[in-house]
């Protein structure tokens, strides 16, 4: 189809470049040469179903660091990486009162890496948090939830609950004394509403105490519920990011 | 400006109708490919080596297989939910476990539709008197927050008692305590000790103290059903609901006023950073007292005294 636009070079970065690109397997997969000319830079970004969340050309100044510190994007990239950890751990954990704590000695010490496996989910949990909250500082402070972001803005007020619900429901797996009780006394927050309390904790908790069917429920919501409605909202998220005309900037 | 660029070419109505959004100047725009992905890709490897160091480094914690039997002393939520327990310690558990989290993501959810003005949107802080609101804001939220925890914890009365008994150096300042006899708390302040103590160190009279609304108000018997028997209790309600509601709305409309009449805050734009910065100052604090500040029986200690080296 298209012709392959490329600079002038030497003469061996040449033979590489037209080694590596110019053929079929290349071609069969990006559908366009080396992003190094203007033209296939964006085609680069168009045709790519992931930086696709991109528009091909972006207003100086959010290229700036200091403009978001990325720390949308980081937040983005915490959830992915805490994706691809969840489901090895996956691999490795049983929600049963039974088993889990025994599967988190196990990983810990019989596993290869599992211990950095368990520390690197940990963290970036704990960081997904905090930049999360980052994020909503840097978008409130550049005044970057005006018209016609207003939406977009309760659409985050949702990820950051969504964010610490996942955070939450994570923090029972383990089944330690660290675990149980934190969740319990979370857990006695909501019940204590004289109103709708009792029914609530009950329907969260599964029963009158933190026990099975605690843990069951919030293994669930953690693996799959909340993930898949963060994904969800997040997709709206970038999508009318894009609808909106980018980020925000004096008008 | 960005307002008078040209219209879209291919409109062919040149000077007919201005475009509703401004035409993006293309000399103003980068590609994404390279520059956006290369800030990208810097950043996840920044991350990514961060998270790996961090993992090499420190270990998740693991205690004890989770015991029903046996209660750690203090029992505490994840950080990022111990600024409602601390607000649990401070008043009705309804309140600061349910009620306040719920209004407050409403209103932080209502923000866009309060404060509706265009001004200077995507610049940071940009908007006259922005950087002013900011630090009364957050200097109140900070310093305001702190000195609510310290009084419902009576540590002012430590202070009082260590500042005219305590060491030489203390017993010459200040001045008027210099003297013998400025001991301890005087006994007719006791109801100055904590905001609990107008429940329990005030004579409430018991009509007050079980206020029989069940009979008087709530008229099941006219349904057919038993009387009602709820009663009432006037202190515990003022001292676990009405201050504290009184203080979480009452304190920022107050500074906003007061922002308002000095000409601090003139626009909702300002209103909107003094009140939001106020309550992130203010909920930092909450959370790092809960974190840091509470002990056994989750009572207001140093950090070290929370956690002793040994451990
Ligand atoms: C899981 C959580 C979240 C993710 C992954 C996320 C991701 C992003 C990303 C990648 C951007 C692009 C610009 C940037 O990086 O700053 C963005 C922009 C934005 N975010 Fe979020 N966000 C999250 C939570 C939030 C929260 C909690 C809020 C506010 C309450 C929020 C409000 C906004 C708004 C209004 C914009 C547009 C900013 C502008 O136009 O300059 N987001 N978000």
């Amino acid at each position: 189809m298209a012709t392959t636009e490329r600079p002038q070079g030497q003469a061996i970065v040449d033979r590489a470049y037209e080694f590596l690109v110019n053929n079929r397997v290349w071609k069969s997969i990006f559908r366009i040469g080396y992003p190094n000319t203007p033209r296939n830079q964006m085609l680069a970004v168009a045709t790519n179903v992931f930086l696709h969340l991109h528009p091909t050309r972006v207003h100086r100044t959010h290229v700036k660091i200091t403009h978001t510190y990325c720390l949308g994007g980081l937040s983005f990239f915490l959830f992915l990486g805490l994706t691809v950890t969840g489901v090895l751990l996956m691999f490795y954990y049983v929600p049963s009162v039974e088993r889990a704590y025994a599967d988190m000695q196990a990983l810990q010490t019989d596993v290869r890496f599992g211990m950095m496996l368990r520390n690197t989910h940990r963290w970036m949990a704990h960081g997904m948090v905090i930049t999360v909250m980052l994020h909503m500082m840097r978008v409130f402070y550049t005044g970057a939830y005006k018209p016609p972001r207003e939406f977009n803005w309760v659409v985050g007020v949702i990820l950051l609950v969504l964010t610490l619900l996942l955070s939450f429901t994570g923090y029972l797996l383990p089944w330690d004394e660290l675990a149980f009780w934190a969740i319990t006394v979370g857990t006695n927050m909501i019940g204590s509403d004289p109103i709708l309390g009792e029914v609530n904790q009950f329907v969260m908790i599964g029963g009158f105490e933190v026990g099975q069917n605690a843990l069951i429920r919030f293994y669930t919501l953690h693996v799959i519920g909340l993930p898949l409605a963060a994904a969800i909202f997040m997709s709206v998220h970038f999508w009318r990011i894009r609808r909106d005309g980018g980020l925000a900037r004096p008008l | 400006m960005v307002a008078d660029a040209p219209a879209p070419a291919s409109s062919r109505q040149r000077g007919a109708m201005p475009s509703v959004r401004p035409r993006r100047q293309r000399e103003e725009e980068l590609l994404v490919w390279p520059d956006l992905v290369f800030v990208e890709f810097i950043a996840a490897l920044i991350f990514t080596i961060t998270f790996v160091a961090l993992a090499i480094l420190i270990n998740a914690p693991l205690q004890d297989r989770a015991n029903p039997a046996n209660t750690p002393n203090p029992s505490k939520a994840p950080w990022y939910f111990l600024n409602l327990q601390e607000l649990l310690i401070h008043m009705h558990p309804a309140l600061a476990g349910v009620i306040v989290p719920t209004i407050f993501l409403v209103l932080l959810a209502a923000v866009p539709y309060f404060d509706t003005s265009n001004e200077e949107q995507g610049r940071w802080l940009a908007t006259p008197r922005a950087w002013p609101n900011l630090i009364v804001g957050m200097t109140v939220g900070f310093v305001g927050t702190w000195l609510l925890i310290i009084y419902d914890s009576s540590k002012h009365i430590v202070l009082y008692e260590r500042f005219s008994v305590g060491s030489e150096a203390f017993r010459v300042w200040p001045p008027f305590m210099a003297e013998e006899n400025v001991r301890t708390w005087p006994e007719t302040l006791n109801w100055l000790k904590s905001v609990r103590a107008l429940q329990t160190d005030i004579n409430w009279h018991n009509d007050l103290t079980g206020v029989p609304i069940g009979e008087t108000f709530i008229r099941t018997d006219l349904l057919g059903l038993p009387r009602g028997s709820i009663q009432w209790n006037v202190p515990a309600w003022i001292v676990e609901q009405a201050i504290p509601i009184g203080i979480m709305v009452g304190l920022p409309i107050l500074l906003s006023l007061v922002a308002w009449r000095t000409g601090l805050a003139r626009t909702r734009r300002d209103h909107m950073i003094l009140l939001i910065s106020g309550w992130f100052a203010s909920w930092l604090v909450l959370t790092v007292a809960g974190t840091y500040f509470r002990g056994a029986g989750l009572e207001l200690l140093w950090p070290w005294d929370v956690y002793p080296a040994e451990s």
